[in-house]
């Protein structure tokens, strides 16, 4: 397990999701990687104490990843993150009472994973009730558990790869974390960090729609 | 009433109390107790608890002793006299002794109260009835006693009769030592290994049946009792596993790969005991199981070269030209006897015992998981898999974490170990045969695996042997790791021409060695070693090391070079010290001087001496006296 970087890659206008998820894996390929399957990664919502007055409503996450298929990640909104086991899905149908999976909340990102030497490449187009909603591409330098070591390696890599424009965002929650060990959460909780930039980017689409 | 005369006196006896009789008879006795010891214990025998009101009321039978006792109380009538309940006691058994004699009078004088003697029957007491009633109750005995024996005789006869043909027993007996279980009238066992963790598909029932006596053959029925167990056609015979490692050139030919059925097998007999055909039938099980089992592995297992199954044989390839085979050998009697010639049986006892081995700890670990078992847990995952969970274990991780090498794969990395260990042995006795002058030794762990094994080897000159080199070789599946005297290490492959050139090539530094160590010996000054010489005659593997020394005086020098195939090869060079030698400006050290001038080759071989180091020894001593 090495340090993970996920980049939101914006889609240009008139240009449809599919093609330019094409054009990276191309480019990707064109690099000498391998491909080595599929990945997924969703998340799923649950939402507290509707019936509880005077509370804040208070979300729980979700999230699976199929690099981990042993385990189930859980975060609050607070960043909060309990890795456990898979049967935490059957725990979560337990709470059905007082955490209620909000409809329609499943978001994922699926897409081709690549191996080119110590790095991993995960070309994902993230969708919500299969509605297409962008595109995340996950950067994995492997030999490396901390991440302000290959921060700049990563930097370089992306930016060959993805532009400088997408190389230079870098999630805040790397930031902070930049002289720890790097853990599978850290990757669970950049994902989520991206899921609720979509969601929100499209409550604000339907209230200026409307 | 009472009269005067008669005096009760009670004292103790004179004897006192036997405390212990020891083992020789003497006895000890407890000392006898003083007066003060006698009368507080006395004192404690008293009922102080008895309620003295009843003594009040009671009519004192004797008024004049009474009033003589309440005299001499009257001086101790002090309300907190510790005596004081004493006296009561004392005062009223007083009155029981008087009550006492008063009885005792009553019955001794005649005149208070007689006793008429009431007449009784006399019992009959005819002789003739006594006899009569002697008799009956002696017959009575006797016949009790009677009975008892012959329920012994009885039981005993039985018991003795039982322990051959009774069907019982037999079945007691089968019980205790295979699975039984009554279906309907009949009896089933289960002779698999299921229990033990097996996960075969072919069932091992066998039926439990009664012999019917035929008595005309008692010799049969003694040897097979009277039991008989039908075993499933499939399981009959006898069976076992062969495993060969064959030499094989470099073409593989399959059509020697011929079914092979050895016929000078022990064929069971159909009347042999009960116990012996299911042990047999167990074991026949068994290498089925185990030949299904590697048969699988040898289809799904992708190798560079794939394994071979043919009818009963599996064929791998172990090195290139050492081929493995393992033969499930299944002898039912119903096939038609083939005059075969004896084959001579090369097979491999370690590998077979250690495929059983395998398959029983692959048994093992079916039914038996490692410690601990939480209750909330999956059963059955170890604790690294429970754990992947929460530690968010990577699918590569996972993946490692399942891979287990199959039987197939273990069997061949024994086959490739044990292989290469026989190699390694071959080629060192050789090379010590071959090989008199630096004497080779090796000294073999006797610690080993059936993966691993580590040789030390020596190498020492006959009568020199404060030189030593030493190497040590570990054997590996398909590598052998040397490490050697100044602790390099040199991973060999399998072919066992390499570690020939090793050791040559140690051999040959040896010689070096022991060289250096004479010239300390004689005083001679070593010029130069170098174990690496770049020049000169190229070897055939590795290089060659020389070694240049000067005598004392510096006028002789001699110069050796060994390699590994060539011999080794002295040169001689004398400097005349009359000769004007011309030093030149560029020689910055006078031992450089030495070099000059030609060398001439000396024949080694006709030098006087056993071995090398001897001839050496011999030369230089000379050399050092000539000059």
């Amino acid at each position: 397990m090495g340090v993970v970087c996920v980049y939101f890659y914006p889609v240009p206008e008139g240009k449809s999701g599919q093609q330019v998820v094409d054009g990276i894996q191309k480019q990707i390929e064109l690099l000498g990687a391998v491909k080595t399957g599929n990945f997924c990664v969703d998340c799923e919502t649950f939402q507290a104490g509707s019936g509880i007055q005077n509370t804040p409503q208070r979300q729980v996450n979700i999230l699976h990843s199929s690099e981990q298929p042993a385990s189930c990640f859980a975060i609050l909104d607070t960043g909060t993150c309990l890795v456990a086991d898979a049967l935490f899905d059957g725990l979560m149908q337990k709470l059905k009472h007082y955490y209620q999976q909000r409809k329609g909340s499943k978001i994922e990102s699926k897409g081709q994973r690549y191996e080119y030497g110590d790095f991993i490449f995960k070309v994902g187009s993230v969708s919500q009730a299969s509605n297409f909603k962008g595109i995340l591409v996950e950067i994995e330098y492997c030999p490396c558990v901390v991440a302000g070591d290959c921060m700049n390696l990563m930097k370089e890599m992306s930016q060959s790869l993805l532009g400088s424009a997408v190389a230079e965002q870098q999630s805040s929650f790397l930031k902070t974390k930049t002289d720890m060990i790097y853990t599978p959460a850290d990757t669970m909780s950049q994902y989520l960090e991206h899921f609720n930039n979509f969601k929100k980017a499209t409550s604000v689409n339907q209230a200026m729609n409307r | 009433m009472a009269v005067s005369s008669v005096t009760v006196s009670v004292e103790p006896v004179l004897e006192s109390k036997i405390q212990e009789v020891k083992l020789d008879g003497q006895e000890i006795y407890v000392p006898p107790l003083s007066m003060s010891e006698n009368l507080t214990k006395l004192a404690h025998k008293i009922d102080f608890y008895k309620d003295e009101s009843d003594e009040k009321g009671k009519p004192t039978s004797e008024g004049e002793k009474d009033e003589a006792e309440e005299k001499v109380l009257t001086s101790f009538e002090q309300p907190s006299w510790v005596w004081d309940s004493v006296r009561n006691k004392l005062k009223a058994a007083f009155t029981e002794m008087a009550v006492l004699t008063d009885v005792l009078n009553i019955i001794k004088e005649k005149r208070y109260m007689v006793a008429d003697p009431v007449s009784q029957d006399q019992p009959d007491n005819k002789p003739s009835v006594l006899l009569l009633a002697k008799k009956r109750g002696l017959v009575s005995a006797g016949s009790v006693l009677i009975s008892g024996a012959e329920r012994l005789k009885r039981s005993h006869s039985e018991h003795s009769n039982r322990a051959q043909d009774d069907y019982f027993i037999e079945l007691l007996k089968i019980r205790q030592n295979w699975r039984l279980k009554k279906v309907g009238a009949s009896i089933l066992g289960d002779l698999t290994y299921k229990t033990a963790g097996s996960r075969f598909f072919q069932g091992g029932t066998f039926e439990v049946t009664k012999i019917v006596d035929d008595k005309t053959d008692t010799s049969t029925s003694h040897s097979r009792g009277s039991l008989e167990v039908i075993i499933p056609s499939e399981l009959e015979g006898v069976a076992y596993i062969q495993v060969e490692v064959k030499s094989v050139p470099e073409m593989m030919d399959l059509t020697s790969v011929t079914l092979k059925m050895p016929a000078g097998l022990g064929v069971i007999r159909s009347d042999a005991y009960w116990q012996n055909k299911l042990e047999v039938a167990q074991n026949v099980l068994f290498c089925k199981e185990l030949f299904a089992q590697l048969a699988r592995e040898a289809v799904q297992i992708k190798s560079s070269t794939p394994h071979i199954v043919v009818g009963n044989q599996i064929i791998t390839n172990a090195f290139p030209g050492i081929q493995l085979s393992i033969v499930l050998c299944h002898y039912t009697g119903k096939e038609k006897k083939i005059p075969q010639a004896p084959q001579k049986l090369e097979h491999n006892h370690v590998l077979e015992h250690s495929l059983h081995q395998l398959l029983r700890e692959v048994h093992f670990k079916n039914i038996n998981y490692v410690a601990p078992h939480p209750v909330n847990a999956m059963l059955g995952m170890s604790k690294r898999r429970r754990l992947a969970g929460p530690q968010g274990t990577s699918r590569r991780e996972l993946v490692e974490m399942n891979v287990r090498d199959t039987l197939l794969e273990q069997i061949i990395k024994q086959t490739k170990h044990a292989v290469l260990r026989l190699r390694t042995m071959h080629v060192l006795d050789e090379l010590a045969l071959c090989i008199q002058d630096p004497q080779i030794t090796a000294h073999w762990s006797c610690l080993n695996s059936s993966l691993e094994c580590c040789v030390r080897i020596n190498i020492t000159a006959y009568g020199y042997e404060v030189v030593r080199s030493s190497l040590v070789l570990i054997i590996e599946v398909d590598t052998i790791q040397a490490i050697l005297k100044d602790s390099r290490t040199i991973t060999l492959s399998f072919e066992d021409k390499a570690l020939q050139d090793l050791i040559l090539w140690q051999i040959s530094q040896h010689h070096i060695q022991v060289v250096q160590q004479l010239a300390k010996f004689h005083a001679w000054t070593v010029v130069s070693t170098n174990f690496n010489v770049g020049v000169g005659d190229i070897d055939l593997y590795g290089t060659a090391a020389s070694l240049m020394m000067a005598s004392p005086k510096g006028d002789k020098v001699l110069a050796f070079r060994s390699g590994a195939y060539n011999k080794i090869q002295m040169y001689l060079k004398e400097i005349d010290p009359s000769e004007a030698v011309d030093t030149s400006p560029a020689v910055t050290n006078p031992k450089w001087q030495k070099i000059i001038g030609t060398f001439q080759a000396v024949d080694v071989e006709k030098l006087q001496g056993k071995t090398f180091s001897q001839k050496v020894d011999m030369v230089m001593a000379k050399l050092t006296s000539m000059s």
